[in-house]
Order: C-alpha cells, then structure tokens, then sequence
C-alpha cells in the first residue's frame, strides 16, 4: 500500500494505491492517526488506486470518522470508489453514515458548504 | 481442478491468496461482480484464520483446497489453532447512527451472504474446517 498526500486549504487528500485489507489497514490508519495527533481534522480518502477493500479496511475508516466527527472537529470523506469496492461498502451499511463522492473536488467542496 | 496450498499465518499471504481465488474463478468463468464477493469472502475467512485462528503467528500455517469445477468454487481452509467461539452472525443496523455502528464483526456477515453455502466444523483431530461454496448464476451456466 503506497499512501500519499496533498494539502488543499485546510483539507487533506489522502491518496491510497493498493489493497485495503488486514495487511495494510494498520498503515493508513497509523497515517491519519499521526495527521489527526497534528490537529488536521478534514480529509478526503481517494481511493481511485485501491482495487480491494475488506473488513479490515472499513473498520479504520469507521474508527476515524468516529473519532473525527466526535464534537463536531471534522470528517473524513470518500472519494473515486471502484465498482467492487463501492459495493463492499454498500453491504456493509456504511454507505448510509459515510460521506462519499464521485472526485476528490466534489469531496473537498462539500467542507466548504 | 483442484489446487491444494499451504499458506503461513501472517496477513502478508492475502494478495497472493487474492490472486489465486482471482484466477481460479476466472477460469471458472464468473463475472466481474461475483469475482468480488468470492474474493472478499476468501480473504475474510482467511483474515479470520490468520488473526483469530492462528494469533499472527508466521511459524504456523494453514491449508486452502480451491476446487473449481464447471459452474461452481469451492473453497476449504483447514487450520489447527483456537476453536471458534461463538461464530454468530451480527447483522449489521444499516439505520443506525454512526456512534452505534460497531467496528468490528463484518466479516463472517460478508461470507453469510455472499457464498451460496457456508460451514464450519472441527474434525476429530481438532482440525477446524471452513467451507464455502458459490454457484454461477443457473442462466449464465445455461447460455454457455
Ligand atoms: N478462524 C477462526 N477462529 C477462531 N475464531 C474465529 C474464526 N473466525 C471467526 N472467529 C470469531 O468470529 C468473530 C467474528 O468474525 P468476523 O465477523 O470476521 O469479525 P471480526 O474478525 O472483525 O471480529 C471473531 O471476532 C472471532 O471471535
Ligand atoms: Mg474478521
């Protein structure tokens, strides 16, 4: 799993290539972990690169954006699923409670509305 | 055909894991769609072996039979660690609030419900055996 980031206003883009599973779900994790322990608290997940996703990957998503959004600080949002991985968040439910976009723009446009 | 493999208890074993559950259904001819779910449902069993079963523990392994066959995979995996606990299916409240959502406990509901027959047994030695079968759709079969 390769993970890389951009900076746009207060946002952070966070781009992941690879698989999303129990053996790379600690790495993002630990990612936005050291990012949030730095006060930045908006970000944006592209997942353009990110053919697979399991348990193991929705479980940090879920464990961020609960902390995240925990007295209104900020959110995590989703963007660029692939077909695969947009229904593996579909049956989990998810879907319901996650803000997710087509792009990373229409992602970091919905922080500013 | 069928492929028989052992894999050690470490999650780096799930892409290549991926890749051979890829490839056999392929061969099998399913679409795109039931690829994902066969995968997913593999690595979760997998995932499951290697953490809850086995402890993360590298020195210690466990066995994956892929059969594939006309119109049908299935998939066994044979391991010696922990015995399950409970094993029951926590169905996820899709209405829930975000707070109540638990983090946990995806994957056996993912399996449940993806794969068209789930079971799970200890054999006579203790082995624990998990298998899981799926079906091309019967119209898809027909127009081949
Ligand atoms: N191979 C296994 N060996 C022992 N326990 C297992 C095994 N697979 C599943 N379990 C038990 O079933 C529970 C539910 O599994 P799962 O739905 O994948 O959720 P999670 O792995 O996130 O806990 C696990 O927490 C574990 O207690
Ligand atoms: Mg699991």
């Amino acid at each position: 799993m390769n993970i890389t980031e951009a900076f746009q206003e207060n946002v952070i883009i966070v781009s992941l290539d690879g698989r999303f599973d129990a053996n790379t779900s600690d790495a993002v994790e630990q990612f936005l972990r050291v990012r949030i322990s730095e006060s930045k608290f908006q970000f944006v997940l592209d997942m353009a690169n990110v053919p697979y996703i399991s348990s193991a990957g929705l479980r940090v998503i879920l464990a961020v954006v609960k902390e995240l959004r925990r007295d209104n600080k900020g959110d995590l949002r989703i963007a660029n699923l692939q077909k695969t991985v947009a229904k593996v968040f579909e049956i989990s439910g998810l879907n319901n409670v996650l803000g997710i976009f087509k792009n990373p723009d229409s992602a970091i446009q919905s922080f500013t509305d | 055909m069928k492929k028989t493999l052992e894999f050690p208890a470490d999650t780096a074993s799930l892409s290549k894991i991926g890749d051979l559950i890829v490839e056999a259904c392929r061969s099998v001819g399913f679409n795109e769609e039931e690829i994902g779910d066969i995968q997913l449902s593999v690595d979760e069993a997998c995932t499951n072996t290697i953490i809850h079963g086995l402890g993360q523990d590298p020195d210690r392994n466990f066995r994956l039979d892929i059969l594939s066959e006309t119109g049908e995979i299935e998939i066994v995996i044979y391991e010696r660690g922990s015995p399950f606990d409970t094993l029951e299916v926590k169905q996820p409240n899709s209405d829930a609030p975000l707070e109540e959502r638990s983090v946990g406990g995806l994957g056996i509901y993912f399996i449940m419900n993806l794969m068209d027959e789930v079971e799970y047994r200890t054999d006579d030695e203790g082995t624990k055996i998990f298998r899981m079968l799926k079906r091309k759709r019967q119209d898809e079969v027909r127009t081949k």
